[in-house]
């Protein structure tokens, strides 16, 4: 009876790996514990060939900041300098991941999440490097539960070899073609279906800091959670693979709402891969890029702007306008040039496995740097790369252990706006005498203490925050994690 | 001195108390795989089982206020899914659920000397939102799935979250206990269940908003019909339900009470997964107190157990 109540209770809580922030859940291990496997394990479920499947995650990080020097804090009223006094973050996050097969190809799928959150200086003061990729821009300490995702996904088999995709978190286990059309329609993130890489995974079994989420200069379009509607179709031909998409991004820029104008603003994006097999590893190359044209200020537009009329200031914003909150009368703002703009960017996702389970990863990317971010970082350039190993080679086959580093860079225009006091969402000290590009280094080992759960430790390095030359750091972040999967 | 008093009576009129929102929402789903669109049929097996179920809800006016001879929908629509989960096992039924609201909006105004703000909830401006979200039991005490009779009971929490601008929680914990019954005799089908919504919340003298604890009741029929094709069958039937204040019991301001005709399809028993697929129209038979002018519903439910 103890038994049944146990099973009862897995069932009763059944989650999967869902994962609440923006980034794609992570495969499933074959050996770990979780409640399909439970299932399966009892002749009660077909893991190779579902009609249903839940999976469920729960992870909480805190990070600690240890002081830093910095000759100057918020100039000149400007709010978003990182603050060089001691500050702790968390975040604490709680997924379900439910599927459902509705008939042949189709499946549906709903994510409710929890989070809580306190960030390191209020999410601001930091350009590509955030500490922690789990914080949301409207999150608070007081648990908010939402639904993280809720769509629709059409898979049409257009033949080639046949396997067994796996049962996973927003993935029904079943047989699929090599060669398939994949529509995908709702409510998701963009970065479920774009800039998957198989070495960095999912980030609550990795690294720890969003630079290595996806890169730091595609500015998805996403609500101030990191999700958003869209539909993505997904052409798979053996080892080719081509990804066309088309999401709503917020109606004013990082907020908490979607425009759905999709004809007039929108973000576009279209991504090719390749997989490969090099010395008998796994590896995979991808190009993406895309296309914004979304409601937002340039930056040159907002300088101009002020010096043709110094009234057209950042702390005179006019009622009702949307705003970052700098008090400087001045300085330029975004607040008054706000109108369709359009956004580019292009970048290369590598993936190469150099050993079983030792994967090294790169990520980069440019971006035009004209206009403020929409939904995602303040860097307008990035480069990251790194390596990231399971603990097969020591006998610890589900530890995990990386390090890795990103640096971003943000344009000259953006640079310009940024020394004269002007401020975006996440950075703007109110000058900025020495304009250098914003580092992030990353070490994490990933214990796992039991075979759902795991405890992790990190440290983050980084230099230069909100790319300013005059705060140059060192910052140093210490983290712990606590993740765990069922 | 005019232009004083003048002032005095735009002041005064100024002060009217703000009426916050709460939770409306008086159609409670069944749990999934429990057989009516409200009411639970009791079918809870001894063997392992499950269900999945999905619940598409739209209602109009279902909180209209009325006092002093003024009527305002504070909430005139609303399109809502109710996504949930079930396990059985030896005779319990534990369960999960929550509503997605994808629209609910109304008026805003003055009735009885409260001012009401209309929610305004959509994909656009509020793009994720959920609702309390229910955890409950169920447990089948007398009688066995298809039994003539069979007796129950129910346990359920609603754990605040939203706010209540959304008119979608009343912040704060609620409970429900509930007695069920019911039974197959031949053909005929049907359900009742009586019990108690705790809750807090006790917005008086504000018009049409809650008063505290309420009494729950229900009671479904109806007809079950094989279909021709031998794998599935039919359920004609009806359900009436509702809610009532227990500090002004039966009262108009304080009584939800809705009719609903249903039909659903269901898979007969058989090895693997099942479905079932629901199909209610219905209205507000006192269309008070979150009881809708009219209510239409689409439902569907996976459910199996091993043999």
């Amino acid at each position: 009876m103890t038994r049944a109540f146990a099973v009862a209770a897995a069932l009763l809580l059944a989650s999967a790996r869902a994962y609440g922030q923006a980034a794609p859940p992570a495969p499933h291990e074959d050996a770990a514990f979780d409640f399909m496997n439970l299932l399966s394990d009892h002749g009660l479920h077909n893991l190779n060939d579902e009609d249903w499947n839940v999976y469920g995650q729960f992870t909480y990080i805190t990070s600690f900041k240890v002081p830093f020097s910095a000759p100057y804090t918020n100039a000149n009223g400007a709010p978003n300098s990182f603050s060089p006094d001691y500050e702790r973050s968390f975040t604490g996050t709680f997924t379900l991941f439910f599927g459902v097969k509705l008939w042949k190809g189709a499946e549906a799928y709903v994510a409710p999440e929890v989070i809580a959150e306190h960030a390191l200086s209020q999410l601001r003061g930091l350009g590509g490097a955030t500490e922690n990729f789990e914080l949301q821009k409207t999150g608070t300490t007081t648990p908010a539960v939402y639904r993280s995702r809720l769509f629709l996904r059409q898979t049409f088999d257009l033949g080639g070899t046949t396997s067994i995709r796996v049962s996973d978190p927003l993935q029904l286990g079943g047989p699929v073609d090599s060669r398939r059309l994949v529509i995908t329609a709702g409510n998701f993130s963009v970065i479920d279906v774009f800039d998957k890489n198989n070495v960095t995974w999912d980030p609550r079994q990795t690294f720890f800091d969003e630079a290595f989420m996806t890169h730091s200069s595609y500015d998805f379009p996403a609500d101030a959670r990191g999700y958003t509607y869209g539909v993505a179709a997904e052409l798979y031909w053996d080892d080719w693979a081509v990804r066309l998409g088309r999401f709503l991004p917020p109606v004013e820029p990082n907020q908490q709402s979607n425009d759905f104008h999709f004809w007039e603003r929108y973000g576009d994006s279209l991504e090719i891969e390749h997989d490969h097999t090099l010395l008998g590893q796994p590896g995979a190359v991808r190009l993406l890029g895309y296309r914004n044209h979304v409601l937002s200020g340039r930056f040159d537009d907002a300088i101009a702007a002020f010096e043709a009329d110094p009234s057209k200031n950042a702390g005179d914003c006019p009622a009702g306008s949307y705003n970052y909150g700098s008090g400087d009368f001045n300085a330029p703002d975004l607040c008054w040039v706000r109108k369709p703009n359009v956004k580019l960017g292009i970048g290369l996702n590598a993936e190469q496995y150099v050993a079983k389970n030792v994967g090294l990863f790169l990520r980069a990317m440019y971006s035009d740097g004209q206009s403020e971010v929409d939904a995602f970082d303040s860097a307008d350039s990035d480069l990251s790369f790194g390596a990231v190993a399971k603990g097969t080679l020591w006998g610890r086959p589900f530890d995990v252990t990386g390090i890795g580093m990103q640096v971003t860079a943000i344009s000259k225009e953006h640079a310009r706006y940024l020394a004269v006091g002007g401020i975006d969402n996440f950075v703007g000290d109110g000058a900025l005498g020495r304009q250098r590009a914003e580092g992030v280094a990353e070490a994490f080992y990933s214990v796992n203490i039991a075979k759902a759960v795991w405890l992790a430790a990190d440290f983050q390095l980084i230099w230069n925050p909100a790319y300013n030359g005059d705060r140059p750091g060192p910052i140093y972040i210490p983290a712990v994690k606590v993740h765990g999967e069922f | 001195m005019l232009g004083l008093a003048l002032a005095a009576v735009a002041a005064r009129a100024h002060a009217q108390p703000a009426a916050q929102g709460f939770a409306f929402e008086r159609f409670y789903p069944a749990p999934s795989g429990a057989g009516w669109l409200v009411l639970d049929d009791l079918n809870i097996p001894s063997s392992v089982g499950g269900a999945i179920g999905l619940a598409l809800s739209y209602e109009h006016d279902p909180l209209r206020i009325s006092s002093g001879g003024t009527t305002l929908d504070v909430v005139s629509d609303k399109l809502f899914a109710d996504i949930g989960g079930s396990f059985t096992y030896a005779r319990w039924r534990f369960y999960l659920d929550f509503d997605t609201p994808f629209l609910i909006t109304g008026d805003s105004g003055t009735v009885g000397g409260y001012a009401f703000t209309a929610p305004s909830v959509d994909p656009s401006s509020h793009p994720d939102p959920i609702e309390d979200i229910r955890v409950g039991v169920d447990r089948l005490v007398l009688g066995n799935p298809g039994d003539p009779l069979r007796v129950g009971g129910s346990a359920q929490l609603y754990i605040p979250n939203d706010s209540r601008e959304d008119y979608t929680t009343d912040r704060d914990f609620r409970g429900m206990l509930r007695a069920l019954v019911a039974g197959d005799i031949g053909r005929f089908t049907y359900a009742g269940e009586l019990g108690m919504h705790i809750r807090p919340l006790d917005e008086a003298p504000a018009p049409g908003t809650p008063r505290g604890s309420e009494l729950l009741f229900g009671i479904a029929g109806g007809a079950r019909m094989p279909l021709a094709c031998g794998t599935w069958s039919a359920v004609f039937g009806a359900e009436l339900y509702g809610a009532s204040a227990f500090r002004s019991l039966f009262e108009s301001e304080t009584t939800a009470f809705e009719g609903m005709v249903s039909t659903r399809l269901e898979q007969l028993a058989g090895e693997g997964r099942r479905l079932r697929i629901k199909l209610g129209l219905g209205v507000g038979i006192v269309p008070d107190f979150g009881a809708p002018e009219f209510r239409a519903v689409v439902a569907i439910d996976m459910f199996g157990e091993a043999r």
